[in-house]
């Protein structure tokens, strides 16, 4: 049996916890906060766009086949992470995730899903969750309570009506979360509406507020329970969909409770509020980690460590006054951080800061700047990695995923896991 | 085309401008102010919120000093809500000079400015994170100084009079007939109508776009050089005091405790067009070095955004010695009618903030004298409209606000408290305003997450009180965001990288906002806020010069051009070189 610690609850180190879990290894997974995935908007990202450096604009046109897309993004993104791992192994890595929480995550059918967003747009996404289904409605009526200061139901609705080419009406409700708040969080509402009583008020007063258009569109405040959409959209008699909303994600909490629920189930220990600060190493291994606990610092041996920190909104990378870029842990070398002309004036291009990280192997060991590997038995996965503006073309789950799963596959099988990439042959 | 008549035009509208009209307003004068931007949205807007004691000056410009020191009281007496009384420190580091200190207390004791000295225990235990190796202290009336709260209690006031300041109409002729001033034509930029208004006089505040008036004007030439300073706001009250480096005027000198924020200031560079400011890489590394040395640790605290303004400077060697007997030092006055032979015109350059009400005397003064009707000031008297409480700003006031009216109206802007129905109200006034316009009253996108969470907000409320349409809201929030990221990306590192990447995630991975509809053009952007020029960013260059004006000629030089920064005219520039 393998011991294996994995740092950091994202989309990533909890897939790394699941497969080796799978795979019958020790996983011990410690995380300072929560993890990233109720930051970000609950879906499945794997790959929505493909600009070749330019500027995005209300010209583009989002993927409609992330996987054939593929291959020639990666041409014009050398060094990106997708780069490392078999091509393959992409769709294999979401298609295993999306089967763990199958009440969560509808299946992948090889083609991006559009969502609709606060702002009444529509984005690419690869693995939606069930609430999200956008039908290419005729009609759509946009409803919200009013006392969600993140969602305007009017301003979404005449953006969608030029972004779907649908006849969309925004509709306002008044129903806050707790009695007498005007100022109640998604969060709140998700707990309220996971009650019965609110949430037949709720659908009263949403079947009043409207007329008769064909899908009802609504924040994505429904419930954290997973069936809790569902029972809404029976009691309104009309398809209803889940328009994403910026931090906290309602859908993200989702997928995170399942997810840390089934390490869990699967016998991962889970250890929050617990900041690795530091590792032990003997030669090219690292022996341990040293996480900060109350009173004193605790070292926790191990056999392998899968690294998932996060890249730079987490704080695992930082830049500091003088332009310096660090990993901050294992002190990584970040690949391109010297470069000139990482942050540059123009809001709109991609900064080349957010796309520097950490190299690693077709494993997913760090490399060092000669393209050796530093610790053999670490492994950086996720957001760490170098190589691509995951917000730009929307890849961050799926690198997230493949990652996670790759590192988890060379722990369990080393001898298994081809170390050349097999795009190239 | 839309015609007026009226007495005088204050072409302008910072904080000379603005005084101006209230002065002249209150002296009975039919007057219009012009600026093709919004109310001191250049350089009013972009200095680091000082209310000089006077203490700055009491070695360098004594005469400064003492209008300085009476000027802060008028302010904080007419203007109250505009001012905090923080109180300010000058400190005599381990790289200064501490008989620097002797002649400061004695400047100050002969221009009236109160200081004193107090002890290095003192200090700290006033400013715990001042440097400890500090040598000598001396506390002062410094405050701080909202230039907008300036700008709009002033224009209230001026309103109460008939003064009307027209914003976002950029003046395209001034017309005279060779001898006298006939009038001023502009344009509304906001609706592109022609406004045509005739006049008597025309005073040109434009500060560093003085020079491009009197060329419109068809007059000789007056050299404007435009001195950009850089400042950097910390996400926090570093310090709670104004900390002044108790030296010679010099670049980064000083640390502004101001609203959430504080601000270290400044440099000064000169520069030829002052529509794009850079903010060089190299200053921003040499202001962190500068608080360094007041602040230890100050690098690494949180940095969350930086400007640059451009001081009005005005050098012209025709302009007779007479012209600026009634001035206010640091002011020079370019009467048009001795140099150029067209009656009704006066060009001013120069100021301060601090100083801007007496400024205008000044200049109403020499506008009075040359109509031949004196009547007599009475700007320092009144108080400004919605000051009548008379309390003075403190950094809890909105907090106090907030807690009383939670339960009614929702936050929208977490980090600078401002809630739904303070916006509304403002978007019911000003229908037309893009964001930055609100950000300047209301200081919606000026913390920490720099617009992160409630641009979004303020779109769907706006479009909500169907004030814009869903094109316009989705242009203002794009065009809000590229305003903030110029102030932004100069400054990144640390915590403010993070902030940036949640940012990011939210902007354009969750709402994928470069993908929504929206119009090219949606705002006329003069000057709003100013662009860095890419051409000449040297964003690689990291070197800093050596704080000590002692150790590098060139450094030394630049501060004593430097003794009278913001309020340089004729008068103080030649009497600097004796």
């Amino acid at each position: 049996m393998t011991d294996t610690i994995i740092v950091g609850a994202g989309l990533s180190g909890l897939s790394a916890a699941i497969r080796l879990a799978q795979a019958g290894a020790k996983v011990t997974l410690f995380t300072f906060g929560l993890g990233g995935i109720q930051l970000g908007q609950g879906t499945i990202d794997v790959l929505g766009y493909s600009l070749a450096g330019s500027r995005p604009t209300p010209a583009d046109t989002a993927i409609t086949d992330p996987f054939a897309a593929m291959s020639q993004h990666l041409t014009g993104h050398p060094g990106h992470p997708y780069a490392t791992v078999p091509l393959a192994s992409i769709r294999d890595s979401v298609d295993w995730l999306a089967a763990l929480v199958p009440d969560l995550l509808t299946p992948g059918d090889g083609v991006n899903h559009m969502v609709p967003t606060a702002l009444g747009g529509l984005r690419p996404t690869y693995l939606i969750q069930p609430s999200m289904t956008w039908s290419n409605p005729s009609s759509i009526a946009v409803v919200s309570p009013r006392q969600i200061k993140d969602f305007y139901p009017r301003l979404a609705a005449a953006n969608l009506t030029k972004t779907a080419h649908v006849d969309a009406h925004g509709y306002h409700i008044d129903l806050p979360a707790r009695p007498g708040e005007v100022d109640s969080s998604p969060v709140a509402y998700a707990t309220a509406l996971d009650r019965s009583d609110f949430a037949r008020r709720f659908v009263e007063l949403v079947a009043n507020a409207i007329a008769d258009e064909e899908v009802i569109g609504l924040p994505a405040i429904l419930g954290l329970h997973p069936d809790t959409a569902e029972s809404i959209a029976r009691a309104l008699g009309r398809p209803v969909v889940e328009f994403l909303l910026p931090p906290p994600s309602v859908p993200g909490m989702r997928l995170n409770v399942a997810l840390t629920q089934r390490a869990k189930d699967l016998g991962v220990r889970v250890v929050i509020g617990s900041k690795v600060t530091g590792f032990t190493s003997a030669g090219a291994k690292v022996t341990g980690v040293v996480v900060a606990q109350a009173g004193r610092d605790q070292t926790y041996p191990c056999d392998h460590v899968v690294y998932a920190p996060g890249g730079f909104e987490s704080g695992a990378l930082t830049m500091d006054s003088y332009g310096g870029v660090r990993e901050t842990l294992f002190d990584l070398p970040v690949v391109g951080a010297t470069a000139e002309d990482l942050i540059t004036g123009d809001y709109w291009a991609d900064q080349r800061l957010f796309a520097c990280g950490v190299a690693v192997d077709s494993a997913m060991t760090p490399l060092d700047v000669l393209g050796q590997p530093i610790y053999t038995n670490l492994h950086a996965v996720g957001g760490l990695l170098a190589g691509a503006v995951r917000w730009t073309e929307k890849s961050g789950d799926g690198i997230a995923i493949t990652s996670a799963v790759r590192a988890a596959d060379a722990i369990v099988s080393p001898g298994v896991t081809p170390t050349t990439n097999e795009r190239t042959r | 085309m839309k015609r007026l008549q009226t007495d005088v035009v204050v072409i302008g509208g910072g904080s000379t401008g603005i005084g101006v009209l209230r002065d002249c307003a209150m002296r009975g004068y039919r007057t219009i102010l012009l600026d093709r931007a919004d109310l001191a949205q250049g350089t009013s807007g972009r200095f680091h919120g000082l209310l000089h004691s006077g203490g700055r000056y009491v070695v360098s410009d004594p005469e400064s000093a003492t209008e300085c020191a009476s000027e802060n009281a008028i302010l904080t007496r007419i203007q109250p809500e505009a001012v905090e009384r923080t109180g300010g420190l000058f400190v005599v580091t381990d790289k200064d000079d501490p008989q620097f200190g002797d002649r400061f207390l004695a400047g100050a004791a002969v221009t009236g400015v109160p200081a004193e000295e107090i002890t290095v225990a003192q200090a700290l235990a006033r400013e715990p994170r001042l440097n400890p190796a500090i040598q000598r202290a001396f506390a002062v009336q410094d405050g701080t100084v909202d230039g907008w709260q300036i700008a709009w209690t002033a224009t209230a006031s001026a309103r109460q009079y008939g003064g009307q300041a027209l914003t976002y109409h950029e003046v395209t002729q001034v017309h005279h007939d060779g001898s006298q001033v006939t009038g001023v034509t502009a344009t509304d930029l906001k609706t592109g109508e022609t406004v045509s208004i005739d006049c008597h006089f025309v005073l040109n505040c434009a500060g560093p776009w003085a020079g491009r008036i009197t060329h419109m004007a068809g007059l000789p030439p007056v050299a404007v050089v435009p001195g950009r300073g850089i400042m950097v706001a910390m996400s926090h009250r570093l310090v709670n005091t104004v900390i002044n480096r108790c030296i010679y005027p010099a670049d980064g000198d000083i640390i502004v405790p101001i609203h959430t924020v504080c601000v270290i200031g400044t440099t000064d560079h000169k520069v030829t067009d002052p529509d794009h400011l850079e903010i060089p890489r190299q200053e921003v590394q040499q202001m962190l070095d500068a608080g360094e040395d007041l602040i230890p640790g100050f690098r690494q605290a949180r940095a969350v955004h930086a400007w640059a303004g451009a001081r009005p400077l005005i050098k012209d060697d025709r302009v007779a010695a007479s012209d600026t007997r009634h001035m206010s030092r640091g002011m020079a006055v370019i009467d048009h009618s001795t140099r150029d032979g067209v009656h009704g015109m006066l060009t001013i350059g120069g100021g301060k903030l601090t100083t801007y009400r007496l400024m205008a005397e000044h200049i109403v003064d020499a506008m009075e004298e040359q109509l031949g009707t004196p009547h007599p000031c009475r700007t320092a008297e009144e108080i400004c409209p919605g000051n009548e409480a008379g309390h003075n700003y403190l950094i809890t006031h909105r907090l106090k606000q907030r807690e009383a009216d939670r339960m009614e109206s929702p936050i929208i802007c977490e980090c600078e408290l401002v809630n739904r129905s303070m916006l509304v109200q403002l978007l019911t006034e000003q229908p037309q305003a893009s964001f930055d316009d609100l950000r300047r009253q209301l200081r919606i996108g000026m913390g920490p997450c720099q617009g992160g969470f409630c641009t979004s907000r303020v779109a769907g409320i706006a479009h909500e009180q169907q004030v814009i349409d869903e094109a316009r809201a989705t242009g203002l929030l794009k065009l809000f965001l590229e305003h903030r990221w110029i102030g932004l990306w100069p400054i990144l590192n640390g915590d403010q990288v993070r902030q940036t990447a949640l940012d990011n995630w939210i902007m354009e991975g969750t709402l994928d906002i470069a993908h929504l509809p929206s119009p090219d053009d949606v705002e006329p952007d003069p000057l709003a806020p100013m662009s860095p020029d890419p051409r000449t960013t040297d964003p690689t260059s990291t070197t800093s010069p050596s704080p000590d004006p002692t150790a590098n000629p060139e450094v030394s030089s630049r501060s004593t051009t430097t003794t009278n920064r913001r309020a340089r005219g004729t008068r103080a520039a030649s009497k600097e070189t004796k």
